[in-house]
């Protein structure tokens, strides 16, 4: 009995034990790999990936999906530096968040409210809101004459207190998130929902009301993530995100939630993060070729999802 | 019953209406365009190209997106020749992969023009080009000579696939080859994109914080490239050449951030398709496949180069 809990206390920490194994390969493989340098890149790389995860995993919990984030981060970014150009650093941030906690809303009431299909909703966003991107932008990056105010260039490069001042974006967002998910009225409401709607429904949850706002958290933080990388980037770019929803989806299983909902944790979802962008700068590192990187992640998505059934069997 | 009649009622006046258009455009030529990106400031700038000069001769323009799909490029292809084309100007996405378009030209008997990207179809009446496997060849020229002929290189070329990458990444190989003292330490596909110039040339300086210079497909990567650079102090040390002469490329040029672009100024090359495709319909003769002149620019033009 207390083995099993061991065995089964182990398992779920499979995500932490992957990531620990590739980074001591690849630290055997190459000293630079533990450098300073590497390892500020990785966590600057992984930053904004962190943040969709996080909001990824709140519709993952509350039994949902969101195909659109990856778009909705490319419409934030550049709705952020066009405001920003006309009227100041704070205006375009607020409007980048607002812009995705709108698209977020969207989904959230089409999903929530009109009982429609979140994957069919999320990839019906997911398109409609990249055609926007194209409409505001005129298919053009956003940087102005003169580029973008440098002090909010500034913020994608300098740092704070030794680290990125991007990478504690998701650190703060993660604390205070992980108390709302695991400490609050709201977050067992999230688990109740996506764990099984109906019993939600009986015992009084809004389950409607949970649900909707599970995609407006999702679409606020992809804001947040595009109003980064157009400080990342120095420019709104309407082609950014592509396939970010795939990378944040797979990081999430990665971590451990179920895709039928009701299960996961934020910080494993970020964890998950972790090992998609560490194995992508390793095999960069071993100049392994780019088409073996595609085989080599595809294994490893594979792999952590048997892993999770695996544990899910017992 | 009703439904059907009204459904029939409808495809009658959609029939109806198809050759009243064609009718009414007689009086003026229309040209189709299908390039495959229309978010990407190469092609923005070549379509500004094709509509100036068109408007220049009184043609009228319809334009089809793809978007880089095969094919939806196909299909809009077949839908501007429906609509009855006198001419179809095409960037294909793929060499082979699109070919399905110019048979539908040729099927229709429209004539349809490469610009810049080509076909190995039979069909394509001509090709407006660039020589790729030279224009790889300058830059690495270029680059070993600014290098002093040794030290490590690295290689972020285009999407898997594409031709035009291939042959200007052949050309530079070629080239780099002949120098025993320059080393390529990586090289590797992917989008052309700010944001994987910038990914990959972090990573690749931690392996190699010694590179001498990196060869990038286009402005886009090169930019990104150019980020990294400066954020691992390596401004002036790494050397990052770019491809296409965007607008924002010789700003990075001009403040010393990139070190080299070649300009193919799209503007050009679309004003161009549209004089080979108008000689074409004159019935005069044209060569199968015309190339368009490549410039490199570098610290010593940059001041005639930049947008007034």
């Amino acid at each position: 009995m207390v083995s099993g809990s061991v065995s089964s206390r182990l398992l779920g920490q499979i995500p932490l034990l992957t990531l620990l194994v590739l980074c001591a390969a690849t630290a055997l493989m190459t000293d630079r790999f533990l450098s300073p340098v590497n390892l500020n890149n990785i966590l600057v790389q992984s930053s904004i990936m962190a943040v969709i995860a996080i909001g990824m995993t709140f519709v993952i919990i509350g039994g949902g999906f969101d195909l659109s984030v990856g778009s909705t981060a490319a419409l934030s970014g550049c709705v952020a530096a066009m405001v920003m150009l006309k009227a100041g650093i704070v205006a375009g941030v607020v409007a980048g968040i607002a812009v995705g906690a709108l698209v977020g809303l969207l989904n959230g009431l089409v999903i929530a409210y009109l009982k429609v299909n979140p994957f069919i909703t999320t990839l019906g966003t997911m398109v409609l809101v990249r055609g926007l991107v194209f409409l505001v932008t005129g298919g053009a990056p956003v940087e102005g004459d003169h580029g973008l105010p440098s002090t909010f260039v500034g913020f994608g490069s300098t740092r704070f207190l030794g680290l990125h001042a991007l990478v504690w974006v998701p650190i703060v967002l993660l604390a205070l998130l992980s108390w709302v998910m695991h400490a609050t009225p709201f977050g067992r409401h999230i688990y109740a929902t996506g764990g099984g709607r109906e019993a939600a429904y009986l015992s009084g949850v809004p389950v409607a009301r949970i649900t909707a706002s599970t995609y407006v958290i999702c679409g606020a933080l992809a804001g947040v993530a595009g109003v980064m990388l157009a400080a990342r980037l120095q420019s709104g770019q309407p082609t950014a995100g592509e396939f970010y929803e795939l990378t944040a989806i797979a990081a999430v299983v990665l971590g451990g939630a179920a895709l039928h909902g009701g299960e996961g944790t934020l910080y494993k979802s970020v964890i998950g993060v972790f090992i998609m962008i560490v194995l992508g700068n390793s095999l960069n590192l071993l100049n392994v070729d780019s088409y073996w990187q595609r085989v080599a992640i595809g294994v490893v998505i594979i792999a952590a999802a048997a892993a999770d059934s695996l544990r899910s069997r017992r | 019953m009703r439904r059907t009649l009204l459904m029939a009622a409808l495809a009658a006046c959609t029939a109806l209406a198809a050759p009243l258009t064609a009718v009414q455009a007689q009086g003026k030529i229309t040209i189709g365009v299908s390039l495959p990106q229309d978010d990407n400031p190469f092609y923005i700038a070549m379509m500004r190209g094709i509509r100036a000069r068109a408007g220049e001769l009184g043609w009228e323009v319809v334009s089809v997106s793809s978007n880089e799909d095969k094919l939806k490029q196909i299909n809009g292809v077949q839908d501007l020749v429906a609509r009855g084309v006198k001419g179809v100007l095409i960037s294909p996405i793929d060499a082979t992969g699109v070919n399905a378009a110019y048979d539908a030209a040729a099927a229709g008997k429209v004539p349809i023009v490469s610009v810049a990207r080509g076909s190995t179809s039979p069909n394509q009446t001509l090709h407006v080009a660039m020589d790729e496997k030279q224009i790889g060849r300058d830059i690495a020229e270029w680059t070993a000579k600014s290098i002093g002929g040794k030290g490590k290189v690295a290689m972020l070329l285009g999407p898997s696939g594409a031709p035009t990458f291939r042959n200007l990444a052949e050309g530079y190989t070629e080239v780099m080859g002949k120098y025993p003292d320059i080393r390529v330490v990586f090289r590797n596909d992917g989008p052309l994109t700010r944001e994987r110039g910038l990914k990959n040339t972090e990573d690749v300086l931690v392996a190699n914080p010694d590179l001498a210079a990196i060869y990038t497909a286009n402005d886009d990567v090169a930019l990104g490239a150019t980020q990294a650079v400066l954020a691992a102090s390596r401004k002036g040390k790494t050397l990052v050449t770019g491809m296409n002469g965007v607008p924002p490329a010789l700003r990075a040029l001009k403040e010393g951030n990139l070190a080299m672009t070649v300009e193919l100024n799209p503007v050009l090359w679309g004003r161009m398709g549209v004089d080979v495709l108008s000689e074409y319909l004159k019935g005069s003769k044209v060569e199968p496949r015309v190339f368009i002149k490549h410039v490199l620019i570098d610290n010593s033009n940059i001041e005639q180069k930049l947008p007034k």
